[in-house]
């Protein structure tokens, strides 16, 4: 399955070109779940790196707000966090630029337009504050409201939607 | 830790004596002593010859451990402060200074051998600041008990001599059974004395720094000695330095560092670069850290 889309239909400065995500090959990608982790810093380095040697994150067993606390440490800061499912219906993925585009261009030209691939797909996300317990408030629990709002704004009304409104119409009355 | 059932003297005025082991060195778990006895038993405890820990031998002052704990009118109780706990709390937002870390310390060991059952009269605390203010602290948190806050008390007063030499054996023997929570070869336990300018240590550190998490978490990461080691580590930026760049919070210890300044390469970067802040859009998706993404880079 090819998915192709056109982004940048959104960005009339750029109407001939496209941005391309290959996920072609969902199967056989890498799976991360649990590997997943969202840092409260920003970490000046791309590339790979033997984490799970250093980073031995702990469930405390505490649970607030629905949430299991987990709590490790980073450069000597503690961390406290929780793990959250990528919500029903919804994939989490690594890109990455295809190597194999841009050819005769040389530099990779990033206002080109771009190829990218999934080369690896996770089922939740481990997001991690600095210091304070995980809450519902948190930013990355928040943003999970959007998932139900876009639901509710841009799903197709289906038939049985329309009888279950009228049914509780009928019942309000 | 420390010794159990209740002698019989517990219920005599007791004095107590606390000392500190490990307060220097930039790595490994610093340990908080105590050692108490009845003020009957004064005498006696200064024929023991409880030296200052630090004068002594290493074997003298194992030596020295074993027959206090032998000794049935003498009470003693430690509390080890993991370097992980250390750098979290001078790392955290609101950060938590050495000396707030030590009386916290110490007031727990007081509290925690008034709750099993000791009468503590007297208690002689070698000092960590300002004395009278410590003592001020002290007294006002236990309003029954006599405190002599001093510097040096660990050569002035054979209570606080014990009390170092519990301290500073079991720093040394937690030193010496560290189990390393990393999972990395080629590791090596010549730690030195932990202090910062002794070469073993250096060399230590030298060996086990890593371009990403710096170093193993036995490291106090909040020592300024850290950062001549990370002069060539991974940039990492933290909101919380952030702010203290931004002013205010200025107020944080010599030996705190602030990693957001290790590594750096120039221009100051804004916080706009480390996370999206979704300028412009409805608040909804500002709070939320959600921006619209037309193509990647």
């Amino acid at each position: 399955m090819e998915f192709k889309e056109d982004l940048d239909s959104m960005d009339d400065r750029r109407s001939d070109v496209a941005d391309f995500i290959d996920l072609k090959s969902l199967d056989q990608v890498t799976d991360l779940t649990s590997q997943i982790h969202n840092l409260p810093c920003c970490i000046r380095h791309d590339g790979e790196c033997q984490v799970s040697d250093y980073f031995k994150p702990k469930k405390t067993g505490v649970v607030l707000e629905g949430l299991e606390v987990e709590e490790g440490s980073f450069r000597g800061r503690r961390l406290r966090g929780a793990t959250v499912p990528v919500p029903d219906g919804y994939r989490g993925l690594v890109l990455e630029r295809r190597k194999d585009m841009g050819k005769g261009k040389g530099v990779e030209a990033s206002d080109e337009n771009s190829s990218w691939e999934a080369t690896a797909k996770f089922d939740n996300i481990t997001y991690w504050n600095h210091d304070s317990f995980p809450s519902q408030n948190d930013a990355l629990m928040r943003f999970l409201h959007w998932f139900p709002v876009a639901d509710a704004l841009h799903k197709p009304v289906t038939v049985e939607d329309l009888g279950c409104i009228s049914n509780s119409l009928d019942q309000k009355l | 830790m420390g010794s159990e059932s209740l002698p019989p003297w517990a219920s005599q005025p007791c004095m107590m004596g606390i000392d500190e082991a490990g307060r220097g060195p930039v790595l490994g778990p610093m340990v908080y002593g105590c050692l108490y006895c009845p003020l009957s038993y004064q005498k006696t405890l200064a024929s023991l010859k409880f030296a200052d820990s630090k004068t002594l031998k290493e074997e003298k002052r194992e030596e020295l451990f074993e027959s206090l704990k032998e000794d049935k009118s003498i009470g003693w109780a430690v509390d080890v402060i993991d370097p992980r706990e250390l750098s979290a709390k001078m790392l955290k937002k609101d950060k938590i200074n050495l000396n707030q870390i030590s009386h916290d310390s110490a007031m727990g060991l007081v509290s925690r051998v008034l709750k099993m059952g000791f009468l503590l009269s007297e208690v002689y605390v070698d000092t960590v600041g300002d004395a009278e203010k410590y003592r001020c602290k002290l007294s006002e948190v236990f309003p029954g008990i006599r405190f002599v806050v001093a510097k040096k008390a660990d050569s002035l007063y054979p209570v606080v001599s014990g009390a170092s030499i519990v301290a500073k054996v079991t720093r040394d023997r937690a030193l010496r059974n560290w189990v390393l929570h990393e999972s990395v070869a080629n590791t090596h336990r010549n730690f030195g004395s932990g202090y910062p300018g002794d070469p073993e240590t250096k060399s230590w550190l030298d060996d086990h720094k890593h371009p990403i998490f710096g170093f193993p978490t036995l490291v106090r990461f909040s020592w300024g000695t850290c950062s001549s080691y990370f002069k060539d580590a991974v940039e990492v930026i933290w909101e919380a330095d952030k702010e203290e760049e931004d002013g205010s919070n200025n107020k944080s210890g010599k030996r705190q560092l602030k990693l957001s300044s290790v590594g750096f390469t120039g221009q100051k970067r804004k916080s706009e670069e480390v996370e999206s802040s979704a300028k412009g859009r409805s608040k909804f998706f500002q709070s939320r850290k959600l921006e619209l993404v037309t193509d990647f880079h």
